[in-house]
């Protein structure tokens, strides 16, 4: 493959070039309530082609080999096009020249296991909550996808990486009459097939969560002091912060990138924040991005202070600031752009009933349901959450959505617990989507938060 | 294609191949400067399957190697998937007219040109940082299938998209525009956008309380994702729907008139079948505030006892490779019926009120029951139907059952918009939560 690839690079006429061919593997595998509604296993392939000439960079992705010549044409002409267009040519940061084949040691491969236990494992974890009447429906699945990644640039790094991503999971609905209440379960990761087995407790866990809350009450809007458990608080640390440390959303915002300046005091003492995508075994884990960059850790956030951000060697260069390796697309039909590896709010050293005692009264809020930021402001949402009066857990409250202001927040967040969880399974949708985006946090207390309740 | 479907059809009772060929081109400027240009030559094949019931199902980009995607169909026809419904055999007289030749002359160059004059126009009257988005797509489907169904379309497209960005955020009035051909922006686009920016600069901090808010279309999305949920047939088999059984009910107010066309080949990507084979109709959801229809393809139509509607589409809400889904029932070319005002008399009608210009986290709290929770991104404070700035850190919650069965009126245009074609609807009534919260 490697020598196609250099054919294609070789007919480009620019000052830099390369060019990504994946192949990707998914197996899929889907119950709907009791009923097996998809099992599929399937190949796709396609290239991606990147060309920077006269400061324009321009990018190209295409299926057919065969129009490997046409796609140079056309990524060359939209290049002098850019370049035409801007006053500020791109550029790019200086990176290691690298040659290599990385694959990994898994627990078990999935594409070793035959696909008869893989649907055993999905039927028998699906059959858990569906013993249950009030439990109306699951849509619960069995996904693996496998990325096998041949990257060559015209600066001589040729990089030969594979990315296996396991996950079981999905919703699981309950209903009492007119009543829905749905919970998502989601387990997996980036070892292999290993860490989806004797998996039963967490489907037994959120099938009673399901049930309980058909008798929750609806939260009542207003403002409260809260605790955020691991899985939200990661939540909130990959919306509200980490995506502003991604430096192609601020490049080009004059008033983002003057509030986001290294140095700057953006939130508590108590709060530091790291990305970093070479921990092993967790979810986001790689060694290279999809520019052939070597990922490193790169801390965010330190005792409140800004202190780095995430690169691509586009804006590495444009703003004078380290490579951080976090290039990366979702698969072949995409040009790669700044992602979050494995973000996670540095754990701290109070116990969760310490944090319960400081809180007093308020609501503790757990797991998170997905959520936005739109720069200054955030909104997610809690799958439920609990009273709590004098620093005791009371009755449970469901319909718990969270809106704010990211500064004032990052300041509000004055106690970190000491025990940091990383998320397993992901799904970051900043145009493409990024299944291994791995986020994490020990709990956190967070005074004057909005809830929007209904 | 032709070849595989012949060796699909031998070795089994019936099978169908759908092929996907995807150009497109995308232009970016941000902060008023060509930041990006992004092609994309796309192509893709899938298959399926039917034998004694079960149903076979495979995908593949490059048909390289037709033995094993054959080989990948066989595979999932083992493993015992129900397919209680036939293919179906479907000629179409009357084509629909979906694409215009004059969108392969628009060349890159000339977007950039529209986007420099449409940033030209509006960079100069308004302190906020203007983006865009611009582009055009040719998309080319066939479908055949063993019954002897052999359907095309080839569909053209240009878009452009703008818009003017609040300080410190991704937070902005936007508005798109969409064609089957190059479309030059109109004053009447870039006002609009002017007119919404420029009074709403300043920040306001509100009490909050039950209000008038006033959804643009742009963020209609937001209560459409519940009634597509509620009225889906696959919801609908489930048992999901908290408006199953409620068929000729009425459910929301009687101004509310919902329904899907295909058919209307003036709007971009207009479909006279889908992704089954289906034949495409005019098809209501909701009229005059009662459930109409659910809507169905062949496999949950077959289940539930049923004709497909014609919304066997292989989509998803989070985009992913199109030939990779199998279809499923969705409503891809959706209406919100218009109403009589126009839209600055909306606005001038509310005495204290929101109104929505986006939204954040729509995707998050309970679709299924119809509950909706949002970030208001940005969110407008009016006052005697005037815009007296913008709010920060406020949400607005409710039930779309609760919230859709009071609408004060609707505006008396059709916009592009994210999931389908509506104007922007007043609702009376509306839970706003802020930080000097009125609750």
């Amino acid at each position: 493959m490697f020598q196609k690839l250099r054919t294609i690079l070789s007919k480009v006429d620019a000052d830099y070039a390369d060019i990504r061919y994946e192949i990707k593997k998914e197996s899929s595998i889907v119950f709907e309530g009791k009923e097996l509604t998809q099992i599929s296993a399937n190949s796709t392939d396609g290239f991606v082609l990147r060309v920077l000439k006269r400061g324009g960079f321009s990018s190209i992705a295409f299926t057919k080999g065969s129009d490997g010549e046409k796609a140079v044409r056309t990524a060359v002409e939209n290049a002098l096009l850019i370049s035409k267009n801007i006053n500020r040519p791109v550029a790019l940061s200086k990176a290691e020249t690298v040659r290599g084949t990385f694959l990994l040691d898994l627990e078990e491969d999935p594409r070793q296991i035959p696909i008869d236990e893989k649907l055993d494992l999905t039927r028998r974890y699906n059959g858990l909550p569906l013993k249950h009447e009030k439990i109306a429906t699951t849509t619960i699945g069995y996904a693996e996808i496998v990325r096998e990644k041949y990257f060559l640039n015209t600066e001589g790094t040729e990089i030969r990486e594979d990315l296996v991503t396991t996950r079981v999971g999905g919703v699981i609905t309950s209903r009492d009459g007119d009543l829905i209440q749905s919970v998502r379960v989601g387990l997996g990761g980036s070892q292999g097939f290993g860490v989806l087995r004797d998996q039963e407790e967490e489907f037994e866990n959120k099938t009673s969560i399901a049930l309980k809350l058909l008798k929750a009450k609806p939260v009542e809007g207003g403002t409260y002091n809260v605790i955020l458990n691991p899985s939200i608080a990661g939540v909130f640390t990959h919306e509200a912060f980490g995506h502003f440390s991604e430096a192609d959303l601020i490049e080009d915002s004059p008033t983002m990138r003057e509030k986001m300046q290294i140095g700057a005091v953006l939130g508590n003492e108590a709060l530091s924040i790291m990305d970093d995508p070479t921990m092993p075994g967790q979810l986001g884990f790689y060694q290279f991005d999809d520019e052939g960059v070597k990922a490193r850790a790169t801390r965010l956030l330190k005792n409140g202070v800004l202190v780095g951000r995430l690169h691509s060697r586009r804006t590495a260069q444009a703003f004078g600031e380290p490579l951080s390796g976090h290039c990366v697309a979702e698969d072949y039909r995409y040009a790669p752009i700044i992602r979050m590896g494995n973000i996670f709010i540095e754990p701290g050293t109070e116990s969760f009933d310490e944090i319960l005692s400081r809180l007093g009264n308020g609501l503790y809020l757990v797991d998170h349901m997905g959520g936005q930021t739109s720069g200054e402001n955030f909104t997610f949402g809690a799958q439920y959450g609990y009273r709590v009066e004098n620093g005791r857990l009371g009755e449970m409250v469901r319909d718990v959505n969270v809106s704010g202001n990211l500064y004032r927040t990052l300041k509000n967040m004055v106690a970190v617990g000491n025990d940091l969880v990383l998320s397993k399974t992901g799904g970051c949708g900043k145009g493409q989507i990024n299944i291994r985006s791995c986020n994490g946090a020990p709990h956190v207390l967070v005074n004057e938060v909005v809830i929007g309740g209904r | 294609m032709e070849k595989l479907l012949e060796i699909a059809s031998k070795k089994t009772d019936q099978a169908e191949i759908y092929s996907l060929d995807e150009t497109s081109d995308e232009i970016r400027f941000e902060d008023g400067k060509l930041k990006d240009i992004e092609s994309k030559s796309q192509s893709g094949i899938s298959l399926r399957m039917i034998k004694e019931g079960k149903l076979g199902f495979a995908y593949t980009k490059n048909l390289i190697n037709p033995e094993e995607t054959l080989q990948n169909a066989f595979a999932s026809l083992k493993g015992g998937v129900e397919a209680p419904f036939s293919l179906p055999l479907t000629r179409l007289d009357l084509p629909l007219k979906t694409y215009d030749p004059s969108i392969e002359g628009l060349s890159n160059a000339d977007i950039v040109e529209e986007c420099k004059r449409v940033c030209d126009i509006i960079a100069p009257k308004t302190k906020g940082q203007v983006n865009l988005s611009a582009g055009r797509k040719i998309v080319r489907i066939r479908l055949i299938n063993s019954q002897g169904t052999d359907l095309s379309s080839t569909s053209s497209f240009y878009f452009l998209g703008t818009e003017i960005l609040y300080p410190g955020s991704y937070s902005s009035i936007h508005r798109g525009l969409i064609g089957k051909r190059f479309i030059q922006a109109d004053n009447e686009y870039t006002n609009f956008l002017l007119d919404m920016y420029n009074p709403s600069g300043r920040e306001v901090e509100p009490r909050g309380g039950k209000m008038k808010v006033l959804f643009l279309p742009e963020s209609m999305y937001v209560l459409i994702w519940r009634v597509e949920s509620a009225t889906s047939g696959r919801n609908i088999h489930l048992k999901v729907s908290p408006i199953m059984g409620k068929l000729g009910e009425k459910v929301f107010d009687e101004k509310l008139t919902i329904f899907d066309d295909p058919l209307n080949d003036p709007v971009p990507g207009a479909r006279g079948f889908d992704d089954e084979g289906v034949p495409c109709r005019t098809f209501s959801i909701i009229e005059k505030g009662v459930v109409a229809n659910f809507y169905y393809d062949l496999n949950y139509a077959t289940k539930m006892g049923v004709e497909s509607t014609g919304h066997g589409y292989k989509a998803s809400m989070w985009g992913g490779e199109t030939v990779s889904f199998k279809p499923s029932p969705s409503l891809e070319h959706l209406y919100i019926r218009t109403g009589s005002k126009s839209f600055p008399e909306l606005v001038r009608s509310i005495e204290k009120g929101i109104i929505v210009a986006g939204a954040m986290g729509a995707h998050s709290g309970n679709i299924q029951n119809g509950d909706f929770s949002i970030g208001l991104s940005p969110g407008l404070y009016v006052e005697k139907g005037e815009i007296l700035g913008h709010v920060k850190d406020a949400m607005i919650a409710g039930n779309v059952f609760d919230v859709m069965k009071n609408v004060v009126d609707l505006e008396n245009a059709y916009h592009p918009a994210p999931t389908g074609t509506f104007p922007a609807v007043l609702f009376e009534n509306v839970s706003v939560a802020t930080r000097s919260n009125g609750q």
